[in-house]
């Protein structure tokens, strides 16, 4: 389920802001002022609003209002920076020490104190139903060193964990609220120590949240409350806003610009992120266990094109896992796979497919994935294959291809990036993960270059490491990327301060509603 | 033979219901384990490795027999007790009353329209069979019928919501809240239903009324001397009545089927919205409460429009 969902969140990016290009900000007018309702349309009910217990990467969007998280990221580079922990540091490659901010209570009045955070810790990483148990996997012990202070142990160096402390793992739950829980989680009673307090959810409806007035941050929130439709189908939710009974819809989708262009009510922000679109591939059944096979397909897509006629020019052409923007992007990389279908059908040849050669793949049937697999279809068919997709939804499709059915060659879905590679590529590319669909063995280089990538936190030791990762996987073809959408915001003319983030899920930190 | 008592046609239909509903419920029980893919997968959220998800299987008890897994939702159904969503725990009761007097205001209003539209153009088709108003009629009825009613709500949204602002665009409101608020609400998406249900109204009782009109007491009446007029309000309308009842119990049902379509392109969570999402999510208890609970209502429905008829038409309770 990659195509909706993006869980941890491994932000080390040091001395990585040089270099990112922002698309377009929204940028605020005038002093921001209190008071309001912001109203937004969300595309997905959530799947919880226990941040342990919940799986969908859509989630986020909701949980940023309730919970803080221990660190946080800056907007544009997804670079770590204080949040709940007023600061952190490696004592030793395998001691992580935390320093709580002081003062700061839950909604329900609970200090968010050290015992507090070791309680998260603990049940993030025992509770039967954790969710993001794999996360912490890399924290032996969690000890009280100070009323402040938490002391992780780690198993090995982990260069991670301040990124992972940013999302789910690092949301502070009450634990006074979990152990008056009857079902031992805040699913339906979400009690955290962010911006808003919880007031109602009504599933598939409406989740309405209220100023927590005791925030620690000065001045902020400044809306009085936020409330979040839920509408799945996109183009209604855009009418939502157009019409005025919203004033911001997140996650559109690109063929919307047009449209909501013409909307004089209506403005639009958009950013880059690192959700990018791709197709997975079985290597470890034919036709994709013939890695000439693999090279064919990814040298037949016309990835420039692709963006223009499938994304609305609104996305990066995807030639590895990381944009231009992040730090570990290694240029020499994007060179590997120009469009060149006479190079596919050279490759076919060379593998014993002079004829062509029939691909099934699955995908979701969708208006928006079906129309990127018809301007696929066409550019393999020039590369001299004949693709054809079996569609089925998300959970299905995913289910079948990355499960044990194993059905079909590959999967057009999407990856939700994470700005820290390393678990991108432990998840998707080392024996037995989920996301290798086959479980097939990948070079031993390669598992080493990832293990590298994560053990050190020298920003120059970590960029070499990927720089073999992501170079092994692309010469290899164990995936085809196609392109890295951009986030697409749409806001009626009274909302302010918005701004897009590399992650893609929306914050509304510095939002304001002109009255 | 004998009059039953209404009482005991209620009783009686009351207790065929109940093998419709285990045998609806059942079934789409069956064919939601039958797809492939399941909650378990999103419960486990991203990144989950194959353990992961089998001891998610083991924990929401999803790893148990089919048949066991079907008793169990049984039994608590039974006791009244339609249990919560596997995602997010909500109870699926709670998520039906919340969902259903959505759904219930666009049929009812859908109806109301229908009704109003399609009756008088039934009636003035009939005066005159092949008469230029029947030719308009009818040509009104086939456009009713051949128009996908998501395709009509689009428009109707964006020429009066979008450019007139006359009524919202998405969303519904609470009836027992701000009933006004509610109907403006529903109001766009009640007439997009409605024009099927229209078109069938005209066509159908047109087709009765000829029927009836042609009859050989039709022509007592007219030796009579009765007017026109009286023939077909008084006596026409009074013998069609039943096929009525039985065309409104029909399209009732359809137009709750029609909202599952209509309720995603106004953004109306209602029971068709609830059903998709729980299908969607392979969240089987959502899915199961809905069907419950519809075929319920349809059996309802049908119950209503039988005791209807047999109330204009003795003949029918024998």
């Amino acid at each position: 389920m990659t195509g909706t969902t993006r869980r941890e969140l491994m932000a080390l990016m040091t001395g990585a802001a040089a270099g990112v290009a922002l698309g377009g900000k929204a940028i605020a007018q005038g002093a921001p002022k209190r008071g309001g309702i912001l109203r937004i349309s969300a595309p997905a009910n959530p799947s919880s609003l226990d941040p342990a217990t919940g799986g969908a990467g859509s989630d986020h969007a909701f949980l940023f209002t309730m919970y803080d998280t221990l660190t946080e990221w800056e907007f544009e580079t997804l670079k770590p920076k204080p949040g709940l922990a007023e600061s952190w540091k490696f004592s030793d490659a395998t001691t992580f020490v935390l320093n709580i901010r002081p003062g700061v209570t839950f909604h329900d009045g609970t200090p968010l104190d050290a015992e507090a955070v070791k309680f998260n810790f603990e049940r993030n990483k025992s509770d039967t139903k954790s969710n993001i148990k794999a996360d912490l996997a890399s924290v032996d012990t969690v000890e009280v060193t100070g009323p402040m202070q938490v002391t992780l142990k780690l198993k090995n160096p982990d260069a991670a964990l301040p990124g992972i402390l940013s999302d789910r793992a690092g949301m502070m739950v009450s634990p006074a609220a979990i152990k008056a829980s009857s079902t031992g989680n805040v699913a339906r009673t979400p009690v955290g120590a962010g911006a808003y307090t919880f007031v109602s959810w009504a599933d598939g409806e409406k989740i309405v949240v209220k100023r927590n007035e005791k925030y620690w941050k000065p001045n902020r929130p400044y809306p009085d409350g936020i409330e979040m439709s839920i509408i799945p189908e996109l183009a209604t939710g855009a009418r939502s806003v157009t019409a005025g009974q919203n004033d911001l819809m997140y996650q559109l989708p690109p063929r919307q610009k047009a449209i909501l262009e013409r909307a004089s009510s209506i403005k639009l922000a958009n950013g880059p992120t690192l959700y990018v679109f791709q197709i997975f591939l079985n290597w470890a059944k034919p036709p994709f266990d013939d890695i000439r096979v693999r090279k064919a397909f990814n040298f037949a897509i016309d990835r420039e094109a692709f963006v223009k006629a499938a994304l609305a020019g609104l996305a990066e052409p995807a030639y590895m896992n990381l944009p231009k923007a992040h730090w570990a992007y290694d240029k020499s990389v994007a060179g590997l796979y120009p469009h060149n279908p006479d190079m596919s059908k050279k490759l076919l040849a060379e593998a014993g497919h002079k004829d062509g050669l029939a691909i099934d793949l699955v995908g979701y049937p969708d208006q928006d994935s079906v129309q990127r697999q018809e301007i696929l279809i066409e550019m393999f068919r020039k590369g001299g294959m004949n693709v054809t997709f079996k569609n089925a939804p998300i959970a299905e499709a995913s289910a079948a291809f990355f499960g044990a059915e194993k059905r079909a060659s590959g999967l057009l879905a999407a990856w939700t990036g994470r700005p820290d590679p390393s678990l991108t590529y432990s998840l998707m590319y080392t024996k037995d993960a989920y996301f290798n669909a086959g479980r097939a063995p990948v070079p031993a280089e390669l598992e080493a270059a990832i293990k590298e990538s994560r053990a050190s936190e020298d920003i120059e030791l970590r960029r070499k490491a990927f720089a073999t990762v992501q170079r092994l996987v692309m010469e290899n073809a164990f995936v085809a990327p196609l392109a890295f959408q951009f986030e697409l915001v749409a806001m009626n003319k009274k909302v302010q301060g918005y701004k897009p983030n590399l992650l893609g899920k929306p914050k509304y930190d510095d939002v304001w509603l002109e009255s | 033979m004998a009059r039953r008592s209404p009482a005991r046609v209620i009783g009686g239909r009351l207790l065929q219901a109940l093998p419709v509903i285990l045998l609806a419920t059942f079934m789409v029980f069956a064919l939601l384990k039958l797809v492939p893919g399941d909650i378990a997968v999103t419960l486990a959220g991203d990144n989950a490795t194959d353990a992961r998800i089998t001891e998610i299987r083991k924990l929401y008890g999803l790893d148990r027999p089919f048949l066991v897994q079907y008793g169990s939702w049984l039994t608590k159904a039974a006791q009244g007790d339609l249990s919560q969503s596997l995602l997010t725990g909500e109870k699926v009761a709670n998520s039906i009353g919340r969902a259903f007097p959505n759904t219930l205001l666009i049929v009812v209003i859908a109806l109301i329209l229908a009704l109003v539209t399609g009756i008088p153009m039934g009636v003035v088709a009939a005066i005159k069979p092949n008469g230029w108003v029947d030719k308009i009629v009818s040509a009104i009825a086939s456009l009713g019928v051949a128009i996908p009613g998501f395709w009509l709500a689009m428009i109707l949204v964006a020429e009066i919501s979008l450019k007139l602002n006359w009524l919202p665009a998405t969303g519904a409101k609470s009836f027992a809240v701000s009933p006004w608020e509610a109907i403006r609400h529903a109001l766009l998406p009640g007439i997009a239903i409605a024009a099927y249900g229209m078109a069938e109204v005209a066509r159908q009782l047109r087709g009765s009324l000829l029927e009836v009109l042609s009859s050989q007491y039709v022509r007592t009446l007219h030796a009579k001397g009765l007017s026109m007029n009286r023939i077909l309000w008084q006596h026409g309308l009074k013998n069609v009545a039943v096929n009525l009842f039985t065309i409104i119990s029909v399209l009732v049902n359809r137009m709750l089927a029609a909202t599952v379509v209509i309720e995603a392109v106004f953004a109306i969570p209602g029971m068709g919205s609830l059903i998709v999402r729980g299908a969607i999510q392979r969240d089987f208890p959502i899915v199961q409460g809905v069907v419950f609970a519809m075929v319920i209502v349809v059996i309802l429905v049908n119950l209503i429009a039988d005791l209807l008829c047999a109330a204009v038409d003795p003949r029918i309770e024998q």
